[in-house]
């Protein structure tokens, strides 16, 4: 039962972190490989409330908005004078997580800090006793996972993103406002990456590098996802648990590889992921 | 509660033009210069589009028709040369304003989400969804069948109610000009026959100016008011649509 739950709490933790990653990818078609730099802002966000004395619930709103602004910054500064040129945008995503990386080590230094558990102790579920805030993941996930379900099928500007994603040609033909589509979905997408750095923060530990490792099997299951949330979270779900069973029963060590390897396995024999699901 | 006053308060919105621009086409191409890379496909164009008239722009593949549409709507940038709308220059206009002020465009490549429904389909071409209802009111005059069948996918239309559903798009924001892009390719004689009329119902009760791109020459003089045939990126003849239009359009599509 344990295994169980670590399983859908994993594949839970991997869809918050993906899933900003997700709606950059579908409408800009660039990877923000920044995205690791904004969760390590959002896991820092989470210090900063705990050493000032504030609830850590206060975080994870605050991590949302300094992402939020963060992206909307690079979007307007960075990625929209590449538009015309895409691989150009990706490289100068990664350099600015590298110069992000670097500023947070200027401001925080190297150590490896921790904060407070929004929710600690366990919880007796099912039978077993289970982590309180690993159970409140599953719940975030399946709020942030409702949440863009809710934007895309329910709201203008929704409707207008997913006309962007099938066909931005056309979107733009019909007036559609396409740079504000786009300015609106980088600051969502960073929001998140800093809101899964908060939320991130009392599980791992937080320090200028944490994003990097996140970032990669992120990249590796919006790769396999298409651009489809349902793909999303089929991905996260199958590579999750692959994750938590090879780490509980072979190694941590290759559980910690598994999702990029099975990423990258799915895309050699489907490479169009798991879009139609 | 109007200001008396004022006299300008009282005379109802949209119906009063700019004294300065009432008699300027609706549309004046100068000159006009565009293409893609190092290559220019339209080569010094000049022609003008009058308020409440269906100007017919015919040539054969490749003259820089579908170009030439793409570049008044901001969608390739001008090089050199002038477009003008009513009077005023609209160069360096974004899509979106120039929709905004009025043009609505008929594409011919991909020209529908053909994942989405009919009515988000058609809600794409209102900035608001408030303006849905009277817009599908409107557009349903021409094409009744899209109301019972708002919800199905655009892309399992039949070609006819594609072209159909992509020209009352067009008309959604009630345009004062329209761009059309071969609109009859590939279309049975009784839906070209209702694309005509919805077409002539548009200029003769709401004023549209239309700018249509043809090759099919039948279908274009039978609604068109004047017409124009471009050749290389440029104009090589125009003229009104009377008893000689059809013998001189047909001399320049010859080979």
């Amino acid at each position: 039962m344990t295994l169980a739950l670590d399983m859908i709490t994993t594949a839970a933790i991997l869809f918050i972190v993906a899933s900003g990653l997700l709606a950059i990818f579908g409408v800009l078609k660039i990877i923000n490989f920044a995205h690791g730099a904004w969760l390590t802002v959002g896991g820092y966000c989470a210090v900063v409330c705990a050493q000032a004395g504030i609830t850590p619930w206060l975080s994870l709103p605050l991590a949302f908005v300094v992402g939020a602004a963060l992206g909307g910054l690079t979007e307007r500064f960075i990625v929209r004078p590449l538009y015309d040129r895409p691989l150009d945008a990706i490289l100068a995503t990664w350099g600015l997580g590298i110069v992000v990386g670097q500023l947070i080590t200027l401001g925080f230094g190297r150590d490896v800090q921790f904060t407070e558990s929004l929710l600690p102790g366990a919880v007796s579920f099912a039978g077993v006793d289970y982590s309180l805030y690993r159970l409140f993941t599953l719940a975030a996930a399946l709020v942030i996972g409702g949440g863009f379900a809710l934007l895309l099928d329910g709201t203008r500007l929704g409707l207008s993103a997913r006309a962007v994603i099938m066909n931005e040609h056309l979107a733009r033909a019909l007036g559609l406002d396409t740079a504000k589509v786009r300015a609106a979905t980088f600051m969502l997408g960073a929001g998140l990456a800093g809101l899964a750095g908060a939320l991130l923060s009392p599980l791992t530990s937080v320090d200028p590098t944490m994003g990097v490792g996140w970032l990669v099997g992120a990249f590796m299951l919006v790769m396999a996802a298409g651009s489809s949330f349902a793909g999303l979270a089929v991905a996260c779900l199958l590579f999750g648990s692959a994750q938590v069973i090879v780490s509980t029963f072979v190694s941590p060590i290759l559980g910690g590889i598994t999702v990029a390897v099975l990423s990258a396995l799915v895309l050699r024999i489907r490479p169009k992921g798991f879009s139609n699901v | 509660m109007p200001d008396a006053s004022n006299p300008a308060s009282n005379s109802a919105p949209n119906s009063a033009p700019h004294p300065e621009t009432e008699t300027a086409p609706v549309l004046a191409l100068t000159d006009l210069r565009s293409g893609y890379g190092a290559h220019d496909v339209l080569n010094g164009v000049a022609l003008e589009v009058r308020a409440a008239e269906i100007f017919a722009l015919m040539g054969k593949n490749g003259m820089g028709k579908s170009t030439l549409l793409k570049t008044v709507l901001g969608l390739v940038p001008a090089r050199a040369g002038d477009v003008r709308r009513a009077g005023v220059s609209i160069l360096g206009a974004t899509p979106a304003a120039l929709v905004a002020s009025g043009l609505g465009y008929a594409p011919q490549e991909q020209p529908l989400f053909v994942d989405l429904s009919i009515r988000d389909n058609l809600r794409l071409a209102l900035r608001s969804d408030r303006e849905l209802p009277g817009a599908l009111e409107r557009v349903a005059a021409h094409f009744p069948f899209f109301l019972d069948r708002l919800g199905q996918k655009a892309g399992t239309l039949s070609g006819g109610e594609q072209k159909m559903l992509i020209l009352s798009r067009a008309l959604m924001l009630r345009p004062r000009l329209l761009l059309i892009d071969e609109i009859s390719e590939g279309l049975q004689p009784t839906v070209v026959a209702r694309i005509a009329a919805a077409l002539r119902a548009e200029r003769d009760e709401n004023g549209t100016a239309v700018l249509l791109v043809e090759q099919n020459l039948d279908f274009a003089l039978s609604v068109a008011d004047r017409w124009a045939v471009l050749k290389l990126g440029a104009i090589d003849d125009e003229g009104d649509n009377d008893a000689q239009a059809r013998d001189r359009v047909l001399a320049h599509l010859k080979i």
